[in-house]
């Protein structure tokens, strides 16, 4: 599943959208995954992880974090936000220390996650590039609504819903933190960057002014 | 499938600023609801998010066997019952470093039917995966991704006809390629995606130098198709560490 890869929005605002994830391997390094599980969830959380979820729980926005923990199963899959490059270093020197035989992955703009590898001292395996949409783009939303969907790679989060999240701000019967948050309980892995979703609403609401 | 109780139903079209797909309709005669069957995805968000004043929407039992994919590859929370995975059920990159499914020299092609939101009806994944077999790519089996179940010939692509109908929030056409057949690759996705009435995104798998570069994307200039920006890059933690 692709679901962190192909976001879209401008590039300056992509760079301040990172997604981690630890994956066990089938057969392999799939059993009893918990106690490593919430190691990550300890570095992720130290260094600033924004969002993070198990899409078997949902996303901490939306429920307690120990209820989350606490759920964690050996089918668990856990993804989490970054917003700055730093967090990327941080998180990574300190899991390649823990040495916990987890796969980990990290989703972003390539001029800022090989960067953050390096200084990490990581080695990249395996990347998978994104090269963009195919078809008949002709059809697809408007490129504010995708920049805030395609946050959740399920699209579990509606088209028309964000339009009227964006019109509830507008109104002013929320903030855009709020929308934002509202936004972000759709996506039940946890990579859902709630920070930037409030800034595009943001800059939506003052372009409209 | 999920229906409209109509007994219930006020005709208030809240419901339709939650559908992923659209797939709420307004009947004006009835001044009611009602679910575009051939639409909806099952993907469950509004039964989910309770979107309903009224709870005037009802899950019915998915009784075959084609509506159950259909629900388990459009909601994440499902997890796929061979692959194990939950989502559209398939590890790709994510475990890469210790699968070693994409090997040194070789691409392997991940294509997001459907996505970003449009959805698939299971012909247009069919037309695409038939183009990927006969421009030389190695489709993936049922053991790593959920397609290949409604895929009796891996080297043609083609699925059951039972299934073409059906609508996904998204679905993985998967498989590999030799790096020198990557060119090819890419002018049949180009050619069949002007054939296809949605959109896919597409992502390449590549074994990267220490570096996290590669060659392999230098056909990219030749076709103008810009290179990539993003990517998903697994860093090599996992164990056992797979070096092939």
């Amino acid at each position: 599943m692709t679901h962190s890869l192909h976001r879209s929005g401008p590039i300056e605002s992509q760079k301040k959208d990172f997604n981690w994830f630890m994956y066990q391997t089938k057969g392999v390094n799939d059993v009893n995954i918990k106690p490593k599980a919430l190691e990550f969830i300890a570095v992720a959380e130290a260094a600033g992880s924004e969002n993070w979820g198990d899409v078997k729980s949902g996303p901490k926005t939306q429920y307690p974090v120990e209820y989350i923990k606490d759920h964690i199963s050996d089918k668990s899959r856990l993804r989490g936000v970054f917003t700055k490059r730093d967090q990327v270093v941080d998180f990574l020197t300190q899991i390649k220390a823990k040495d916990l035989g987890l796969s980990v992955v990290i989703t972003g703009v390539l001029e800022e996650v090989l960067p953050a590898c390096k200084e990490a001292e990581v080695i990249p395996h395996s990347i998978n590039y994104s090269l963009g949409v195919w078809g008949k783009t002709e059809n697809l939303p408007d490129e504010t609504t995708l920049s805030i969907t395609t946050m959740c790679g399920h699209h579990m989060i509606p088209p028309k819903f964000v339009e009227h999240m964006i019109d509830q701000v507008k109104k002013g019967k929320l903030t855009e933190d709020q929308a934002a948050i509202k936004l972000c309980n759709f996506c039940y892995c946890g990579i859902f960057n709630q920070i930037r979703c409030a800034e595009i609403i943001s800059d939506v609401v003052k372009k409209d002014k | 499938m999920t229906v409209i109780n109509k007994d219930l139903c006020i005709g208030c079209k809240i419901c339709q600023k939650y559908c992923t797909v659209d797939a709420f309709v307004y009947d004006k005669e009835e001044k009611k609801m009602r679910v575009d069957q051939d639409r909806c995805t099952e993907c469950y968000v509004c039964l989910r998010q309770k979107v309903c004043p009224r709870d005037a929407i009802k899950p019915v039992e998915l009784d075959n066997f084609y509506k159950q994919f259909q629900h388990v590859l459009s909601d994440p929370v499902e997890n796929h019952g061979v692959t194990g995975v939950t989502g559209r059920g398939t590890e790709e990159v994510k475990t890469n470093d210790v699968s070693g499914r994409v090997k040194k020299g070789q691409v392997g092609i991940c294509i997001d039917m459907g996505r970003p939101g449009m959805g698939v009806y299971l012909r247009d994944a069919e037309k695409v995966a038939m183009a990927c077999a006969e421009a030389g790519v190695e489709l993936a089996s049922q053991v790593h991704t959920p397609l290949a179940a409604l895929m009796p010939d891996l080297t043609t692509g083609k699925l059951v006809d039972e299934c073409l109908g059906y609508h996904l929030l998204s679905v993985i056409v998967e498989g590999n390629c030799q790096a020198e057949e990557l060119k090819q690759v890419l002018q049949a996705l180009k050619k069949v995606s002007k054939e296809i009435d949605t959109v896919f995104s597409l992502g390449l798998i590549v074994r990267t130098d220490e570096n996290g570069e590669t060659e392999a994307l230098s056909c990219l200039d030749e076709l103008g198709i810009p290179q990539p920006h993003r990517g998903k890059v697994n860093v090599g933690l996992g164990k056992p560490l797979t070096l092939a």
